[in-house]
């Protein structure tokens, strides 16, 4: 089911600003759509008015042709799983699956179907008869994500829901979660804080900060073409190194004078309106030639090595002092106390408008 | 030979030796610890005494075939059930209890249902007046409920006209829950306040009104407060004297407070070892109702948190 949302604004009662204004969106049907931002933007505010258990202040929600303002969320279609997984505690597990459609009057044996296939594909089915509280934080996950499974339904919503796993089981369920998603043939929008999960789950991700949508796109976009300086930091790890400078003869040169960066042809031609303007020049760790010695090159002093197996993080400083995060291979020997030389990808530099923050080539 | 002897000796009721690893988390005993410990166990026990020995009077009294009208210590003891014959016999004790029971129950009822309602109302919606309201809820728990004894006269009257079955001890039942809603409807919402809402929401995909809300997720959930308020709800008429034996005239509409009353302030029924017989007694349905609620009592929030 496609779900778009029209010029939606939100403003909780007893606020004075909107926490959200003029979201536009469109999520295609079985896309798995994350959305993405800092802490307090939003993110679960949007999903509760999909949801239907926020109100809508302004703006128009459809799911395909139907407006759904209005309607209440158990004529939505949809399934949500919290983030606090909210269990009923009082329930058995199995209950707990079986509540939802029990509560549409569904045939004892039809659900009895529905719970057990869940159950298997969840691998719950040994805890069918514990309660909430007998059964491990993993489990409880499956038994949510089993809830929203057996309501089959046409849109999916997920809200931060592996933030109380561990490292690894997260890791093991983000994929879980993908091959459920794919299975269920349904439309997913999940919400987080975590980049990772963002980039490595979403077909489309909506990044959200200060009550409006920074950027909505496929994951590689994020990456290689970040919209503006809050979106370039705020994804990939480490952080983007950002350079303040200027152009100058239609070259880069940052402010204390460190860096001088010569674009491609391509990148000129564009940059050419940013003339004597001041310019933030991106670049991404892994970005850097390792000994550069065509072109333009700078020094580094390495102060800490990371190890970290396939890679090695390099923490420098440059000449004047502005710190640098370089990825180089594992295998390659660089130590801290050292200082090396480097060179630049020119392919791979986003030159951003500093006063606007916005993107320019 | 010397085998056997090197055999460690069999432990008594398979206790561990005393050499044993000391497992206890609390650090051993100082000699200032154990005067501390002898103290507290001297103040104890004296307190126990103070609890237990009019108490045990009482039984004593009940069961002694030798006391009087009047109660007196020192008395030889000779085991009968005298005490229990006059109660049943000679007083409107059997109609007490019924009156009792029959209030308590229609409190209790009144009571968790109002309070389930406005706890419930009071922990999920946001409305005008919300705060102000709650305040004014505490603050008219603190006026005792007797000053407003001649407003019930009045309200009586006046429900009687229009309402003829509406008997004094109607508007005692109406008293009684109508002073436990405000106090327990504090106590409940504080409660519900720490259930998520999160189980509300999910309730609400799920397709509950919140109606159903309330009666499938939240009510099983606060179930041990409910039961705690049931409870007190329920003894309350058990131990109210006052507005029973101002509002009620008649003997054998009296509850078991007020009915027992009569027979150590009335010269005319005084028997002191039957009220102590009908004091006795009285413990018997308020234990009831405990062993009743007692599954309810505990579990509920132990059994089921929402975080992970
Ligand atoms: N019921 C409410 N009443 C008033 N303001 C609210 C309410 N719920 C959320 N807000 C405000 O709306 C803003 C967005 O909250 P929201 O919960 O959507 O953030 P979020 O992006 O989900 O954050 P997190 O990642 O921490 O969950 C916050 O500033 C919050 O204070
Ligand atoms: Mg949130």
């Amino acid at each position: 089911m496609d779900v778009k949302l029209v010029d939606i604004g939100k403003k909780y009662e007893g606020r004075s600003e909107y926490t959200l204004r003029n979201i536009n969106l469109e999520i295609k049907d079985k896309d798995f759509c994350v959305i993405l931002g800092p802490s307090g933007c939003g993110k679960s505010t949007l999903l509760r008015m999909i949801a239907g258990l926020n109100s809508i202040t302004e703006g128009d929600l459809y799911f395909g042709d139907r407006r759904m303002n209005t309607v209440p969320p158990k004529d939505r279609d949809i399934a949500m799983v919290f983030q606090s997984y909210a269990l009923y505690p009082h329930m058995s597990v199995y209950d707990n699956l079986a509540f939802s459609l029990s509560m549409k009057k569904e045939n004892p044996k039809i659900i009895n179907e529905r719970v057990l296939e869940a159950a298997k594909v969840l691998q719950i089915e040994d805890y069918l008869q514990s309660k909430p509280s007998e059964i491990s934080g993993g489990q409880r996950q499956r038994v949510a994500l089993g809830r929203a499974m057996v309501r089959k339904p046409k849109v999916f919503l997920m809200d931060e829901p592996l933030s109380n796993l561990d490292a690894k089981l997260r890791e093991h369920m983000r994929v879980e979660l993908v091959r459920l998603h794919h299975s269920l043939d349904t439309t997913s929008i999940y919400v987080t804080h975590d980049q990772t999960e963002a980039m490595t789950m979403a077909s489309k991700i909506i990044l959200l900060d200060d009550g409006i949508i920074q950027q909505d796109g496929p994951p590689e976009e994020f990456y290689n073409q970040p919209a503006n300086l809050f979106v370039a930091t705020f994804i990939g790890s480490p952080t983007m190194n950002l350079f303040a400078g200027k152009m100058k003869d239609g070259v880069f040169i940052s402010n204390d004078g460190d860096i001088r960066i010569t674009p491609t042809p391509e990148d000129a031609k564009v940059l050419l309106a940013y003339q004597d303007k001041d310019v933030t020049v991106g670049i991404r760790s892994e970005r850097f030639i390792s000994g550069g010695e065509l072109g333009d090159t700078f020094n580094a002093y390495v102060e800490v090595v990371e190890m970290l197996g396939k890679e090695k993080l390099l923490y420098g400083k440059l000449p004047k002092g502005q710190n640098i995060t370089i990825s180089v291979p594992g295998h390659f020997e660089y130590r801290p106390g050292e200082t090396h030389s480097f060179g630049y990808d020119v392919e791979a530099i986003h030159y951003f408008d500093s006063s606007t923050t916005n993107r320019i080539v | 030979m010397n085998q056997t002897a090197k055999k460690p000796k069999k432990r008594l009721f398979g206790r561990k030796d005393k050499s044993d690893v000391y497992l206890s988390d609390r650090p051993p005993l100082s000699t200032a610890g154990i005067i501390g410990l002898i103290i507290t166990y001297v103040l104890l026990i004296s307190w126990a005494v103070v609890v237990i020995w009019p108490l045990f009077q009482m039984v004593k009294s009940a069961f002694n075939e030798t006391q009087f009208q009047y109660i007196t210590s020192g008395q030889r003891f000779e085991f009968g059930l005298k005490h229990f014959k006059a109660l049943f016999e000679e007083t409107n004790y059997l109609k007490w209890v019924w009156n009792t029971i029959w209030i308590a129950l229609v409190t209790m009822g009144l009571t968790v249902l109002f309070v389930s309602f406005t706890g419930y109302a009071y922990s999920r919606f946001r409305f005008r007046g919300k705060k102000f309201s709650l305040m004014g809820l505490m603050l008219i728990q603190t006026i005792p409920t007797f000053v407003g004894i001649t407003a019930y006269y009045a309200m009586h009257q006046i429900i009687s006209g229009p309402v003829p079955f509406f008997t004094r001890q109607m508007m005692l039942v109406l008293i009684y829950a109508g002073g436990g809603i405000a106090g327990n409807t504090f106590i409940l919402k504080n409660y519900m306040d720490s259930v998520s809402t999160d189980l509300d929401d999910a309730a609400k995909i799920d397709g509950c009104s919140y109606m159903q809300t309330y009666r499938l997720i939240i009510m099983p959930i606060v179930r041990p407060m409910l039961a705690i308020i049931a409870l007190w709800s329920f003894m309350a008429p058990f131990t109210d004297v006052l507005l029973p034996t101002v509002l009620l005239t008649k003997n054998q509409d009296l509850t078991l407070a007020a009915g027992l009353r009569t027979l150590i302030s009335d010269m005319r029924t005084l028997n002191q070892p039957a009220y102590a017989a009908g004091g006795l007694l009285i413990a018997v349905p308020i234990v009831v109702m405990f062993m009743l609620l007692q599954k309810q009592l505990i579990g509920g929030l132990a059994s089921g948190s929402v975080k992970g």
